[in-house]
């Protein structure tokens, strides 16, 4: 790792002795920006929800834009098939990326670097690429078709436009960041302790089980936070790969926006989809920041 | 399993198990794009195409609203990325170098839009956009888009700043330098690769910005991504997205492998709290 890299750990700092309010001014348009067009965003989805104007033009605390969305039929599927798809992407990708990022970190050789390099590739793979990419392959005559054609086999029910589609694009998109996080905190993990463990006699399951699970556990609940956050509210992925109906929040929230023209019922869906992450949310925030050295 | 002996050579047989995987889900789809756009005819049921050539590359290329679409991208990335520079670098130096009052608590504020899902503040800020009339204009989308780059553009420059060896440039103000030609001469040909790295990260990840140009930006802003949206759902000629995704996919590729190398795997990683 370069020092440059190190660096990136170390905390703030503190070696000015000038305490002037020139750095105030220096970061105030940045801090304005974040205040501007994030926390005053989410405040007023918020209040304009809860607190709207009635049909005589009285402002009150007003719950029916939730009321509706728990009693509408439609939403409710919607939000059914948006924790389906967030549920199924988090126990595929730690079933997908923990044992790549155990490989990565006690394998020795060359391989191990290919098989980075191609765990990393997705990121470098903007999601419009991806949906292209998936369709052609997996879609209707695509080449999975071809190929079972070639060999005489019956075509496959294809993912395109099923809740699956979204699921596969999300994983796919997803592993990069799982399998990097996790990876940083096998790091943390000594040779040392495993060499001590299989030498009384633990076998690799014990070994995984007793010594480096522990020592994971919160590198995996960042890794399960930070995808759980971006697949939530996904839009490009469940757009154009997943079912018109039920349809993940985010295209509904967008639907609901620019289509319905309702942004009442948009900030509704985002509270709700607030809501839901919020656990998550401040939990990868409080990780981040505890690494980067408060 | 032989991931946990890492002393004793042997068959590295899960490793072959994994490449062959990985090879197959992630490399296979993208040559399959990549086949596509070389491919004049390619009728189901053949396994390879009736006949490659370029046609479509003329073709794709020959398009006004493609081209309408790449200018229109190209220029919102520009401008996201000079005036996130010209925004986030000198903050990124104060909260490197100067002590104020509630740093830290600044510093960790742009940490607050990875609080939300995604898409669900998307939502709250166009629905704040709505009644500013910010709908469907450039600006509009440029200052969603500017948000985006903000943690990286702040984060990345910060550690290029405080890896500067102090050393160094106490030295030059010894010998008489003044703190302008020190920057100048001293700190910033030591941060300024990583910040190259920062902005076109950011100049990249702008180009692809997809759902705040659609939410935003839509109809009237058609950005390269947006356009391949519409190619993708009205089953335009199928060569058409792969021209495009081979095209605007190869240099981001190139120019994000630099960016990563420079930045270096490790603090990527804990960038995003691993």
């Amino acid at each position: 790792m370069s020092d440059r890299a190190e660096g990136a750990v170390r905390p703030l700092a503190n070696t000015a002795a000038s305490r002037r309010p020139v750095g105030l001014l220096l970061v105030a348009l940045p801090v304005f920006l974040v205040i501007w067009l994030v926390i005053w965003p989410a405040i007023s989805a918020i209040t304009r929800t809860l607190w709207r104007i009635d049909g005589n033009g009285h402002a009150g605390f007003d719950l029916s834009s939730y009321a509706f969305f728990f009693s509408d039929r439609y939403s409710l599927d919607n939000l059914a098939v948006t924790l389906w798809t967030t549920l199924v992407c988090a126990v595929l990708l730690l079933a997908i990326c923990l044992p790549i990022a155990l490989y990565l970190r006690f394998a020795r050789g060359r391989l191990p670097a290919y098989v980075q390099a191609l765990a990393i590739l997705p990121m470098f793979v903007p999601s419009i690429i991806l949906a292209f990419a998936f369709i052609r392959v997996l879609g209707p005559n695509g080449v999975v078709d071809i190929l079972l054609n070639a060999v005489g086999l019956p075509k496959i029910r294809t993912p395109y436009l099923t809740p699956w589609g979204p699921v596969i694009g999300l994983v796919w998109d997803n592993i990069p960041l799982t399998v990097l996080i996790l990876l940083s905190g096998l790091g943390s993990v000594a040779n040392q302790s495993i060499e001590a463990a299989r030498d009384v006699g633990a076998n690799a399951l014990r070994v995984f089980w007793h010594i480096i699970l522990p020592r994971i556990s919160n590198s995996i609940l960042v890794a399960l936070s930070f995808s759980v956050l971006g697949i939530f509210s996904s839009f490009t992925l469940p757009y154009l790969l997943g079912p018109a109906s039920p349809e993940m929040l985010g295209p509904f929230m967008q639907r609901t926006l620019r289509d319905l023209q309702d942004p009442v019922g948009a900030m509704t869906q985002a509270v709700i989809a607030f809501g839901f992450c919020i656990i998550f949310g401040l939990f990868y925030v409080r990780s981040v920041a505890r690494n980067r050295g408060a | 399993m032989t991931i946990f002996a890492p002393l004793r050579p042997r068959i590295d047989g899960f490793g072959i198990v994994l490449t062959v995987v990985l090879t197959l889900a992630i490399v296979a789809p993208l040559l399959v794009v990549g086949v596509w756009a070389f491919t004049d005819v390619w009728r189901y049921p053949n396994i390879i195409p009736q006949q490659f050539g370029l046609r479509f590359w003329g073709q794709t290329l020959g398009r006004s609203d493609v081209w309408n679409a790449l200018m229109l991208s190209l220029q919102l990335s520009t401008v996201v990325t000079l005036l996130s520079a010209l925004i986030c670098l000198p903050a990124a130096y104060a909260f490197a170098r100067m002590k104020f009052p509630g740093r830290d608590l600044l510093f960790f504020s742009f940490l607050a839009g990875h609080a939300f899902p995604k898409f669900g503040l998307l939502v709250a800020i166009a629905a704040i956009f709505l009644q500013l009339d910010l709908i469907g204009t450039f600006w509009g989308v440029v200052l969603i888009q500017l948000v985006g780059t903000l943690m990286f553009m702040i984060w990345i420059p910060v550690s290029a700043f405080q890896a500067v060896d102090r050393r160094m440039e106490e030295a030059a103000r010894d010998v008489g330098a003044s703190p302008l030609r020190v920057f100048w001469s001293i700190t910033l040909p030591q941060a300024g690769p990583t910040i190259a790295a920062a902005l076109m990260l950011s100049f990249v990840g702008t180009f692809y910005e997809t759902e705040g140009a659609w939410l935003i930006g839509a109809p009237a802003i058609r950005t390269m991504p947006v356009l391949m949206i519409s190619f993708i759902n009205n089953q335009m000629v199928i060569q058409y997205g792969a021209v495009l995704s081979v095209l605007l996919w190869v240099p981001s590729f190139i120019a994000l492998i630099f960016a990563r190398r420079v930045i270096g795997g490790g603090a990527f990683a804990r960038g995003f709290g691993g």
